[in-house]
């Protein structure tokens, strides 16, 4: 942790402030649920980190996205994911939103997170225990400082391509394009 | 300028829209907005002046009598403004409604009236101008029928309990003074016993208190104001009404005199302790009543009362500082309510008679200026610094404080918190939250409503910020009552203990936006989100359903409604049951057959024989 | 001189507010038994918020923070802290009580502009609290305006500093003992936190605030603390000599509002109005009685 070093907050202070500032939207969508409250209490404390659960996308900077992903929950991490400002993080959290994981042939989850919406990183496992999202919030900071989490701006660059891949599994949606001009271009 | 010339064009000019109403509609609309700028400019015309005329020799052995003092003037100007604005706001508001002539006429009439009120100066002028005054209104208030109708009876019916009143204390004092001109009355009440001008006080008390609508006489004006046209709301509500807190300034300043006021009642319970305890009800209860209401219109009525309390509250006190705070007010309350009302107009017009709080919402993106000028009036109505209701109600606080009446304070203070939960309430279902889909094409205002609007909203601020300029009028009406005047400043006041300086809070508070929105600036980049794009949780936003404004203070209104039930109202209703009980027994004589009534004749005849031979009294 | 503090003391309150802020965390977090974040973790946060970009739903919306926080500072001036007050003589505790009207005020225009209905629960539920605590807190400020014959706050402190504070003098105490019962409304905490009530109604008002507009929010925060406890000291503590006196008495206030934050859990809006409409109103009143019959 290099939160104390006064130098590197001098020269590079809006990533530091990212990094130890990570305010993060839960998306629990089945399992992962229980691994979240000892996470943010007394158990392991994730708020010595910075890391606190927001309320609402839109004061959160850390998206993670527990358990597998319905179809009909996608909707909803595709609304939360492009109502938190920039710039933002993701995670997945277990394996099924990596693959599919035990879910990889049903009929009513998708198997590939990272094709709706970009991910910056993973967590493996099914499930992972609550000490790997402090190993993820870790490699998070490494990949900040080093300008490789840049999920956010991938998005803006290929989102006619992710638009396309949210059309195909959801249909038609019901809001408009998040970018106006990337999509028609 | 004569005064005479003036009611001349205020009656005639009543009269003459009517006439040409029925040749052309812009003809008449153009000469209704051409009289009332005259009105206007006549009665500015008559600042500072003193004049005193009779216009009508020998009535009974007495003068009928026109004057001007610095209070009427006041007065006369603030109705002469509102009602011009009033008729340019008609312009739109009326159109394509029926009977149009007949609206302009009588909105003309009651302006001509309410000047007449304020510059006569005997009381039998009083009386008959207050007559006039009183029925056009009827006529206005129940124009739209139906519940309007029923909303004018009930003010028809107490505002005649009042004027009999008022009858009988001008016979008294008649009978007792042999004149009525304001200077012999005022003679003649410095010799009579503490008993009879006790009598005086309530008889004209009742007459002005129903007027003004303070409690226990407001029954009639919640369904009045809601159900009249909206630009007549504005002049009742602005000024018809205040028409009572001149009747009362009258009576205690220059017909009874502040030092008989004061010693009314002085050994016992002071009179003047009574009315600031009435006008403190008058405050708490309608206060809780407007947060209650789901109609923009009652909401504001109920409000008014409110306000009327604290005027009264300020007027009674009787010291130059209460005084001075009771007036501007009086003026302040005009101008925001006036204000108010139009902005509801406004909405009214534009969605087609919606001022249901429940149904509307998210207006502000349709209509910004009227969220603009309904914010600036909000803000005067709960005392916002800057605006000119802080001022008028710092100084009926600090009159509190320093007479030491800390529980009337703390009414007036506690009901300004009352303020601020009905005027958001208000605001907010109106303009804020979720524009429903009907409204998605709603047009801003037109130029005729927000042209009204906009002199108010400027006013409201510009007496909020330079309060000087109407203090140093109202401390000529304090010196012409024999107060000390107060130390005014175009900035506010200068007084021994504690004073008022409206320069500093403006310079601290512009420094403060500047540095706080310069700020803001230098964050990061903005987008702008549409109300679609809000945060429900992931799902998407339901359409006309994700606005929280029904029962918006559900939990406060469970808590407090059984206890607030307008006991006043009912045991008026019940009174007018019985009444309307009583006519229909003594109806049931009429039987419509001759014998019957050969009988009653009979009877009567037989009956004063009986009297006759038992008492001879003839 | 004066220039100087008109400069200086916002920026006091804020550097005081943040470290409030701060230190309430980490002792919340010594309370649950965890380690906590550094005691500058609001500056970390404001710092990110005004880096990432912010959704605007509107003019308003961000007018009304605007105005909100600037009420804010307007508040700060007209406060003494420690034998400092800026604005002592521009209309005294009237226009303090009216001038903070103007932060709750903002932020519903801005929080309503939003058109969430979260956001206008979580204002609904604000207005009526205020209501609530504003009955006996008006209570206390005329019991103590009365008893010490003035309006303007300097005089009061002086009047406390020259005898004894109010806590310590006999009819005032009981209004001091109704302005601890209602402290914890006012600062906006546990049990009275049903405003912003994060995991029912996200945070009410500031649900729809992203970026800078969050960060102004959070200033806000550290703000109206900081007027709350400093005014607490200023009414019924005598105030003090000097800022380094003012702020720990300041502090004991605070760390008394986290002991009762830390112990309860949250009042529904109609079980925290009939509190703050029973015991703290009935004491304020028996307070403000006698010092009226007393004063006499």
């Amino acid at each position: 942790m290099d939160r104390n070093q006064l130098t590197k907050w001098f020269k590079a202070p809006t990533k530091m402030a990212h990094k130890y500032s990570l305010h993060a939207v839960y998306f629990c969508t089945g399992c992962g649920v229980i691994e979240i409250p000892p996470t943010i209490t007394a158990r392991w404390d994730a708020e010595r980190f910075g890391v606190i659960p927001a309320a609402t996308p839109r004061h959160a900077n850390l998206f993670l996205i527990t358990g597998y992903v319905s179809v009909k929950t996608l909707r909803a991490v595709i609304r939360t994911y492009e109502q938190m400002p920039e710039p933002k993080f993701t995670v997945g959290f277990g394996s099924c939103p990596i693959n599919g994981g035990m879910y990889w042939d049903s009929y009513n989850t998708i198997n590939q997170l990272d094709k709706y919406i970009p991910i910056d990183g993973w967590i493996a496992g099914c499930m992972p225990r609550p000490e790997a999202i402090f190993v993820a919030v870790t490699h998070l900071w490494t990949l900040i400082d080093k300008d490789m989490a840049d999920g956010y701006k991938r998005y803006r660059k290929h989102y006619a391509q992710y638009r396309a891949n949210q059309e195909q599994v959801l249909g038609e949606l019901e809001w408009p394009p998040l970018f106006q001009s990337e999509r028609e271009g | 300028m004569s005064l005479e010339l003036l009611m001349v064009v205020a009656l005639g000019g009543s009269l003459l829209t009517y006439v040409l109403g029925r040749v052309s509609s812009r003809l008449r609309n153009g000469f209704a907005v051409l009289v009332s700028l005259a009105l206007v400019a006549m009665v500015a015309s008559l600042y500072g002046k003193a004049l005193h005329v009779s216009y009508y020799e020998d009535f009974l052995g007495m003068s009928l009598v026109l004057r001007v003092s610095g209070l009427s003037w006041l007065f006369a100007m603030t109705a002469s403004t509102l009602g011009c604005l009033s008729v340019v706001f008609s312009l739109s508001y009326m159109k394509g409604k029926e009977r149009t002539s007949f609206y302009y006429s009588m909105l003309l009439l009651v302006n001509a009236a309410m000047l007449g009120v304020v510059l006569s100066g005997d009381l039998l002028s009083l009386f008959i101008f207050w007559e006039i005054m009183s029925w056009s209104t009827f006529l206005l208030i129940s124009y739209n029928g139906g519940p309007a109708l029923a909303a004018g009876m009930k003010y028809f019916v107490m505002s005649f309990v009042g004027s009999l009143a008022m009858l009988a204390g001008l016979l008294t004092v008649y009978g007792s003074f042999g004149t009525l001109e304001f200077g012999g009355v005022a003679a003649g009440m410095l010799s009579a016993s503490p008993g009879y001008i006790l009598a005086i006080f309530v008889l004209f008390g009742v007459a002005f208190g129903t007027k003004n609508a303070i409690w226990p006489f407001h029954a009639w004006l919640p369904p009045a104001h809601s159900e009249a046209p909206s630009p007549f709301s504005a002049i009742l509500s602005g000024i018809l009404i205040k028409m009572g807190v001149y009747g009362f300034l009258l009576i205690i300043f220059v017909l009874v005199g502040l030092r008989n006021f004061m010693a009314l009642g002085a050994d016992g319970l002071p009179l003047h302790t009574v009315l600031s305890i009435v006008g403190a009800i008058t405050i708490l209860f309608p206060t809780f009543m407007a947060i209650m209401q789901n109609d923009a219109k009652k909401l504001l009525a109920w409000s008014t009362v409110a306000q009327a309390g604290y005027i009264i509250l300020g007027i009674s006190f009787g010291t130059s500082l209460s005084v001075a705070g009771g007036v501007f007010h009086f003026v302040n309350h005009a101008v925001f309510k006036a204000l108010l009302f139009m902005v509801v107009g406004t909405v009214e017009y534009r969605t087609k008679g919606v001022r249901d709080l429940d149904s509307l919402g998210g207006l502000i993106k349709k209509m910004p200026l009227t969220f603009a000028v309904a914010l600036i009036g909000v803000c005067g109505l709960i005392g916002v610094p800057l605006t000119n209701g802080f001022v008028s109600k710092w100084l009926i606080y600090k009159t509190l404080i320093l007479e030491r009446s800390p529980f009337l304070a703390l009414v007036a203070l506690f009901g300004t918190w009352g303020t601020i939960l009905y005027s958001y309430k208000f605001l907010h279902n109106i303009f804020l939250g979720q524009l429903p889909e009907k409204y998605k094409d709603l047009e801003r205002a037109p130029m005729t409503m927000r042209l009204p609007m906009t002199v108010l909203s400027i006013v409201v601020v510009l007496f909020g910020v330079l309060p000087g300029i109407p203090l140093s009028v109202i401390n000529s009406i304090d010196t012409s009552f024999g107060l000390k005047p107060l130390n005014v400043t175009l900035w506010g006041l200068a007084s021994d203990t504690g004073a008022l300086n409206t320069i500093n809070i403006l310079a601290a508070v512009f420094a403060g936006l500047l540095i706080v929105w310069l700020v803001l600036k230098s964050g990061g980049r903005k987008v702008s989100v549409d109300q679609a794009d809000n945060y429900a949780a992931g799902a998407a936003i339901p359409k006309d359903k994700y606005q929280y404004s029904v029962g918006f203070y559900a939990p406060l209104t469970r808590m407090v409604a059984p206890y607030l039930k307008d006991f006043m109202d009912s045991f008026y209703m019940r009174l007018a049951g019985w009444v309307g009980g009583l006519g229909s027994g003594i109806r049931r004589i009429y039987t419509g057959y001759v014998g019957d009534y050969a009988m009653y004749i009979v009877l009567f005849l037989a009956a004063l024989i009986f009297v006759q031979l038992t008492w001879s009294p003839w | 001189m004066r220039i100087l503090w008109l400069v200086l003391s916002p920026l006091i309150a804020l550097a005081v507010g943040l470290f409030f802020l701060g230190l309430s965390r980490r002792v919340m977090a010594r309370i649950h038994w965890r380690y906590g974040p550094p005691l500058y973790q609001p500056l970390i946060e404001i710092f990110r918020y005004f880096t990432q970009k912010g959704s605007s739903h509107g003019v308003l919306f961000g007018l009304g923070i605007v105005l909100s926080l600037a009420g804010s500072i307007v508040v700060i001036l007209f406060l003494p802290f420690g034998g400092i007050c800026s604005m002592s003589g521009s209309g005294g505790m009237l226009v303090v009580l009216y001038m903070m009207l103007l932060a709750p005020l903002g932020i519903a225009l801005s929080g309503g502009e939003a058109a969430n209905p979260n956001a206008s629960i979580g204002i609904s539920r604000k207005l009526m609290l205020a209501l609530g605590y504003e009955l006996p807190f008006l209570l206390i400020v005329l019991a103590i305006m009365t008893h010490y014959d003035t309006i303007s706050l300097v005089d009061i402190v002086s009047a406390q500093r020259e005898t004894a504070s109010a806590f310590a003098s006999f009819p005032l105490v009981l209004s001091g003992i109704a302005y601890l019962l209602i402290l914890p409304a006012m600062l906006g905490m546990r049990p009275f936190e049903v405003v912003h009530a994060p995991q029912e109604i996200s945070s009410g008002p500031i649900a729809e605030y992203s970026g800078p507009y969050l960060g102004l929010v959070t200033i806000q925060h550290a703000l109206t603390t900081f007027i709350g406890i400093s005014l607490f000291v200023n009414l019924v503590w005598g105030g003090a000599g000097n800022p380094f006196v003012f702020f720990l008495k300041m502090l004991v206030v605070l760390a008394f509002g986290l002991f009762v934050n830390a112990a309860f859990p949250r009042l529904r809006v109609e079980q925290a109005v009939r509190y703050l409409w029973r015991w703290p109103t009935l004491i304020a009143f028996v307070g403000l009685i006698l010092v009226v019959t007393l004063g006499r």
